[in-house]
């Protein structure tokens, strides 16, 4: 990514306006006008997989997801899910 | 207006409230309000709008003035000097029946100037069960006495027609009325230091003061939000309750200086008493707004104006009469709060300006547990566990959150002190601390919740019985920010003793309590013979990567019982040696394994 990032839409993606990328090692994610996270890793991991035993709540159908950039494998963001909903969707600019 | 009067006013507004607060702990005696503080006083203008909001739960500040609105359009003409009204509907402006508002009009020289109000959870509100909370009410019939707006004092004359009638519906009338008789005196307090003030002052100049306040507020939150980016942030809640899963969806855009809130996919009423009304979800969207866009700005009417909120009719968060509302306060409303908790900290987030001040979720659910039943002096009690105002504090950008610390819609809940509720009730704690793994991991890790665990002890009736309202024991509600995790969920188990056993001595853990778990979350349950009752509740969700946290800051986390040490290996990528240093040459090795992982093409399942 060769512009200068001014701004974040979290903490861990910036944007220049034109592209998305991960605030840690620039990894391109995608243009602005689509979700940045099409651009990440994408893993669904069962809540009682998650790590530890405090998240095995014994029902099952809950994933805590995990969005990672392909270039330096941070973890960008997590978001509780079940598997009938879409990714939340944080983006930068004016509706 | 010259600026130091105008500072002495609002000081002495702030004041007004912080002693009217001091008068409802002191004159109630319920530990739901004197240790929880499970209140909130605030002052409003002549019109009801909001003017000075006081502390306590947060989402009651724009609620009650509604109620003030509401209590002026019915009784037009009719509101006299000394009133007092009640009102608990929350399909007219009260969040659920069981907190009352006590709103009263503030007179000088003859003329409506302002009003106050306040609210506290009243012991019981003669509802099915017992409490307020009514996991078993199936509408807002079966949720007690509701009430659209009364007179309850006349001109300073209590209508003791009316205190009666209301008594006469509830459990535990003698402590209901405490609940009132403490409001009312936090009422006085609050009309005659106002009515100081003005005397002081002049009713012109305060006037002139309060209406410049509310245009201080407004002109300094636009002032804030034009300073950060423009954006829209997301995010979903979802409450369990036998089964059914509802969920609030929350899309919050922010276009120069307005803030739009927006529940639009959010699902259809509850026929649980988790749904919310209108006016509850307003202020359940404002309780971590105030505190996190308004730290340093008066919260009043001028903060509302930017803010509109949209809020699908029929929806879990704008429910239409009877839906049963009885645990709106720690179900769709606290959803509410976690959702806009987290979209304002992912705004404050996206700017370097504001970053230090964004936030993981805090304490993300309430569980609502109310025990009643003989006590051991010969009477009967009902109560809440505090230990759900505890709390547990949300990772920031620079420090872990603060362990049990306190929750963001009211800044000064806390819990009862051990000794406090077992003198109250015929039970004992076999423990009650720091539970491990709770806080969500990050690089900045989520402050802990708690664990506890009871039984009775020397119970006259054999035991007493509890009412328990537990959400998020299947879904994590205190969310993580980018990239850390939400805070492990809660837990609710119910100990069967074996037959003819002992009292159990001293077991310092869940495993450790002898007999047959079995999860429990909703309705009313025993707790009698040598059962027990163990509660996890949620940590707050963390900050950043687990795998970029400092390794010494995750040994000390397993020293002290925070962290497991599975937990820092599989989450948090840290090996330690057997006297618990952190081996660094093992935690390399294992962070690269999970970055490895991470970046691992994906097994589809066949």
């Amino acid at each position: 990514m060769t512009r200068p990032v001014h701004h974040t839409i979290l903490p861990t993606v910036a944007t220049d306006g034109v592209t998305c990328a991960c605030a840690a090692c620039g990894h391109r994610l995608g243009p602005v006008s689509d979700p940045w996270k099409a651009g990440a890793i994408r893993r669904d991991v069962p809540l009682a997989l998650a790590g530890g035993a405090a998240y095995d709540t014994g029902h099952g159908g809950v994933l805590l997801r995990h969005f990672i950039c392909p270039g330096c494998a941070t973890l960008l963001d997590t978001e509780t899910a079940t598997d009938q909903d879409a990714p939340l969707d944080d983006r930068l600019g004016s509706a | 207006m010259d600026p130091m009067t105008f500072s002495i006013i609002r000081h002495r507004l702030f004041r007004i409230v912080d002693e009217a607060v001091i008068t409802l702990k002191h004159v109630s005696g319920s530990a739901i309000t004197n240790e929880g503080h499970d209140l909130m006083v605030s002052l409003y203008r002549a019109d009801g709008t909001l003017l000075m909001g006081g502390v306590g739960f947060l989402h009651h500040l724009t609620s009650a003035a509604e109620a003030c609105k509401a209590i002026i359009r019915r009784f037009k003409g009719q509101i006299g000097e000394g009133d007092i009204y009640l009102l608990n509907d929350p399909y007219t402006a009260a969040l659920h029946t069981s907190d009352i508002y006590l709103v009263a009009p503030i007179h000088h020289q003859g003329r409506l100037v302002a009003w106050s109000a306040c609210f506290v959870h009243v012991t019981d509100i003669g509802a099915m069960n017992p409490g307020g909370f009514a996991p078993q009410a199936v509408d807002i019939y079966s949720e007690g006495f509701s009430s659209p707006g009364l007179k309850l004092v006349d001109r300073g004359e209590m209508r003791q027609d009316i205190l009666d009638t209301i008594l006469n519906m509830v459990r535990s009338p003698e402590m209901v009325a405490l609940d009132l008789r403490s409001m009312i005196a936090c009422c006085n307090v609050a009309r005659d230091r106002m009515g100081a003030l003005i005397d002081k002052y002049t009713a012109p100049v305060v006037d002139a003061a309060c209406a410049a306040l509310i245009e201080q507020s407004e002109a300094l939150l636009r002032a804030r939000l034009r300073s950060l980016p423009d954006g829209q942030w997301q995010s979903r809640q979802y409450l369990d309750v036998q089964g059914d899963t509802a969920r609030v969806l929350l899309t919050m855009t922010k276009t120069d200086d307005r803030l739009i809130f927006d529940f639009t996919g959010s699902d259809p009423q509850s026929r649980h008493s988790i749904n919310c009304t209108k006016w509850a979800a307003l202020g359940g969207l404002f309780a971590p707004l105030f505190p996190l866009l308004c730290y340093d700005i008066t919260w009043n009417e001028g903060v509302i104006r930017p803010v509109e909120m949209i809020a699908p009719e029929g929806s879990i968060v704008n429910c239409t009469r009877p839906a049963p509302v009885s645990v709106a306060t720690v179900g769709a409303i606290q959803s509410v709060n976690n959702a806009a908790c987290t979209t304002i900290g992912k705004m404050l987030a996206a700017s370097e300006h504001y970053r230090d001040q964004a936030t993981a979720v805090w304490h993300a659910n309430h569980f609502a547990i109310f025990k009643f039943g003989a006590n051991q002096r010969g009477g009967y009690s009902i109560g809440i566990l505090t230990e759900t105002f505890a709390g547990a504090g949300g990772a920031r950008s620079f420090a872990d959150g603060v362990d049990i610390g306190g929750e963001i819609p009211n800044p000064i809940s806390r819990m009862a002190n051990v000794e406090t509720v077992e003198g109250a009730f015929p039970i004992r704690y076999l423990f009650r601390r720091r539970a491990i793994d709770s806080g969500g991991p990050g690089q900045y890790r989520g402050g802990t919740g708690g664990e506890m665990a009871i039984v009775q002890h020397r119970a006259p009736a054999g035991g007493i019985d509890y009412v328990i309202s537990g959400k998020g024991a299947r879904h994590p509600m205190s969310e993580g920010l980018a990239g850390g995790y939400p805070g492990a969920p809660n837990s609710y188990v119910w100990v069967h003793a074996e037959d003819n056993a002992p009292a159990p001595t001293a077991p310092d853990r869940l495993e450790a309590i002898t007999g047959r778990p079995e999860r429990v979350s909703w309705g009313v349950y025993p707790l009698r013979g040598q059962d027990a009752l163990y509660v996890r509740w949620n940590g707050g969700g963390g900050y950043g990567d687990p795998i970029t946290r400092n390794p010494v800051a995750v040994a000390d986390d397993v020293r002290g019982g925070v962290v497991s040490l599975e937990a820092a290996q599989q989450i948090y990528g840290v090996a330690l040696s057997g006297d618990g240093a952190v081996d660094a040459a093992e935690t390399d090795r294992l962070r690269a394994a999970i970055r490895s992982a991470r970046l691992a093409p994906q097994e589809v399942a066949q």
